[in-house]
């Protein structure tokens, strides 16, 4: 043991090297947690799934199924969950806040390094499922075209899932419990899918079916009108799959890629009345906007979202007082 | 006065409870200072303010001269703590748990690769540094938890309550370890509510109760406080009036109280005066079977000024 020497007091070492340890200790807390393993696991299987049942289909080539390839919204959830739901709440609730925030670190620098730490293994995370994707979709579907739009998709997974991991970062701080943060988060999931679902079933009025767009989630579901290219043959199923378009937060990496593909595409959006028999009211134009603006859109939400909720959660972090 | 932590009517409300009332602590350098009060004295709650995770509602408190602030990360630098049945992540390793703390500290890789085996030895963990912590007993969390205390060497080491979860062998290994890391010059502020572990390790003790401190200095000056009267117990054969009238015309005898062969006698002074009372027993005719002279211990002031604390209330 070193001697303590009132007169060489500690120098202040370097913010990177503070963060850095954060960081550290995040990661290896986060990616040995057997949940995280499980979930990831289960993406997989699922992501597997989608390649085995249209295979069943047989749909023919489809050059595009790895760039459109999204973990889907129930996915960005749990795997937001998984990653973000002890961060905060389980240092409370476990008591491991305590020695953390009584060594040299601010509780900025630990948000932040804890942030950090979740990006990053969310970033890792979809890259092993859509390298995953990729290579079954190359087995399943053939070759793939246009793999250089792949980090597109990636990044908007990424920020498609950073809204539910800020919503659980801010509600887990809020309440320092995991079981409340999950329950939140999952709840409002529950509730958007149902709410624009039955918006999107029975209304007709375009300004509340565009409303759906600023709430986290799928958004409104329409059509792209898109022509391929001469030289790509591809099916009417995936012609069909290209074409439908949702422009909520969930789309975004879906929706990059096809802004990609076809930046001058507009999407139009419909009332489709199932009940009725009068051949002409059964489907109505609501409205049309381009996908660059359905992207640059739900962007700026998901933006919104992440910087609100974070902000919240920062706040209620850097506030918080520790009795236990 | 060259002190550690000084506190200044520092005071914390949890709405219309009042955790800690005023308290002005001052605990001199190089000192191993007690914190001694039954449980919910408000020994945690003052703790948890000196080491900046609670905002005191009034007053203030300075560590190494430097007032506290919540979220003060510098201010940590030079302080080592120990909260009480501490909790680390059980997903890490124990030694990984140090190196991890030891970065948050600045400690280069050469400190902490000497420093971390050392602690990990001194501690009683060899062998187990490299297991989760997850795997770790009661005991095994509080030796890493004090490990961690002494990671950076720190000029004043917090110790909130240490020996609790710990078998009676670690109490012992943790008082020596506390009596060794004074002696390398960190001044140990102490918490406890176990009277022996301060009366057998402190040269200092501030104790507390109800969020007030009843006293606060030496430990020879704390316990000699309430000197006398303390208590002689004799066991006479065949005790006779003669000899329980002959001891009570003693001048510094107060109170006597027979029970069976016992005699209780109750002192006016501190002074040994079993020579005197076993002579004057002896001459009034009785036979001394046994004797045993009971002075006044850090628990009898403990109590006492607890008492005289609720007296002052009712």
């Amino acid at each position: 043991m070193s001697t303590a020497n009132p007169e060489s007091e500690r120098a202040s070492p370097s913010w990177f090297n503070r963060f850095w340890a954060v960081v550290r200790y995040e990661m290896l807390w986060n990616i040995r947690k057997k949940k995280f393993i499980g979930v990831l696991i289960i993406a997989f299987v699922l992501a597997s799934v989608q390649f085995v049942l249209p295979a069943f289909l047989d749909i023919g080539p489809n050059p595009y199924s790895a760039i459109t390839f999204s973990a889907g919204n129930l996915s960005f959830v749990l795997f937001a969950i998984v990653i973000a739901m002890n961060s905060i709440s389980g240092e409370y609730e476990s008591g491991t806040i305590v020695p953390l925030l009584t060594k040299p670190v601010s509780r900025t620098m630990v948000f932040l390094g804890k942030l950090f730490a979740i990006f990053v293994v969310l970033v890792v995370t979809y890259l092993l499922l859509f390298t995953y994707s990729t290579i079954g979709g190359f087995i399943v579907y053939g070759a793939q075209s246009d793999l250089h739009l792949l980090p597109l998709a990636i990044i908007g997974d990424v920020i498609s899932t950073f809204i539910w991991i800020a919503i659980i970062l801010a509600a887990g701080a809020i309440s320092r419990s995991s079981l409340l943060a999950v329950l939140m988060a999952f709840g409002l999931f529950v509730a958007l899918t149902f709410g624009t679902s039955i918006v999107a079933s029975f209304s007709d009025n375009p300004d509340l079916v565009n409303a759906m767009n600023y709430l986290p989630g799928s958004g409104a579901s329409g059509t792209l009108n898109i022509t391929t290219g001469q030289n790509i043959t591809i099916s009417n199923v995936t012609i069909n799959t290209l074409a439908s378009v949702s422009s909520g937060t969930d789309s975004i990496g879906v929706n990059l890629v096809k802004l990609a593909l076809f930046p001058d595409a507009n999407a139009s959006f419909y009332y489709r009345n199932v009940l009725s028999t009068d051949p002409t009211q059964n489907i109505r134009l609501l409205y049309t906007e381009p996908l660059g603006w359905i992207v640059a859109r739900s962007i700026l939400v998901a933006f919104a979202y992440i910087a609100v909720f974070l902000f919240i959660a920062w706040f209620a972090f850097k506030r918080s007082q520790i009795q236990e | 006065m060259d002190l550690a932590i000084e506190t200044q009517d520092l005071t914390k409300r949890y709405g219309t409870l009042t955790a800690v009332n005023k308290l002005n602590l001052q605990v001199k350098r190089n000192t191993i200072h007690g914190f001694l009060g039954p449980n919910g004295a408000g020994k945690s709650t003052t703790i948890k303010i000196l080491v900046g995770l609670l905002k005191p509602s009034e007053g203030t408190a300075r560590v190494l001269g430097k007032e506290v602030h919540v979220d003060d990360a510098d201010a940590r630098l030079n302080i080592g703590y120990m909260p009480e049945l501490p909790r680390f992540p059980k997903h890490l390793k124990g030694a990984e748990l140090l190196d991890i703390y030891g970065r948050m500290y600045g400690m280069t890789q050469q400190e902490r690769s000497e420093q971390i085996p050392k602690l990990i030895d001194i501690v009683g963990l060899k062998g187990r540094e490299n297991d989760f912590i997850g795997k770790y007993s009661k005991g095994m969390q509080q030796r890493i938890g004090i490990a961690q205390a002494l990671l950076n060497s720190p000029e004043v080491v917090i110790l909130d309550e240490p020996s609790i979860g710990l078998d009676p062998v670690g109490m012992v290994e943790v008082r020596e370890l506390v009596k060794e890391i004074s002696k390398e010059g960190m001044t140990v502020f102490v918490s406890s509510h176990l009277l022996f572990e301060v009366e057998q390790v402190c040269t200092h003790v501030t104790i507390i109760n109800k969020g007030v401190a009843l006293v606060s200095d030496t430990l020879a000056n704390v316990s000699g406080m309430l000197k006398g009267p303390a208590m002689l117990n004799v066991e006479v054969a065949e005790l006779s009036d003669e000899v329980v009238q002959a001891i009570k015309s003693l001048p510094y005898v107060k109170e006597t109280s027979v029970s069976g062969n016992m005699l209780n006698i109750s002192l006016a002074t501190g002074d040994d005066v079993r020579p005197q009372v076993s002579q004057q027993i002896t001459q009034a005719g009785g036979v001394i079977i046994s004797m045993n002279l009971k002075r006044q211990s850090l628990e009898d002031v403990f109590i006492q000024l607890i008492s005289n604390q609720k007296e002052a209330k009712a």
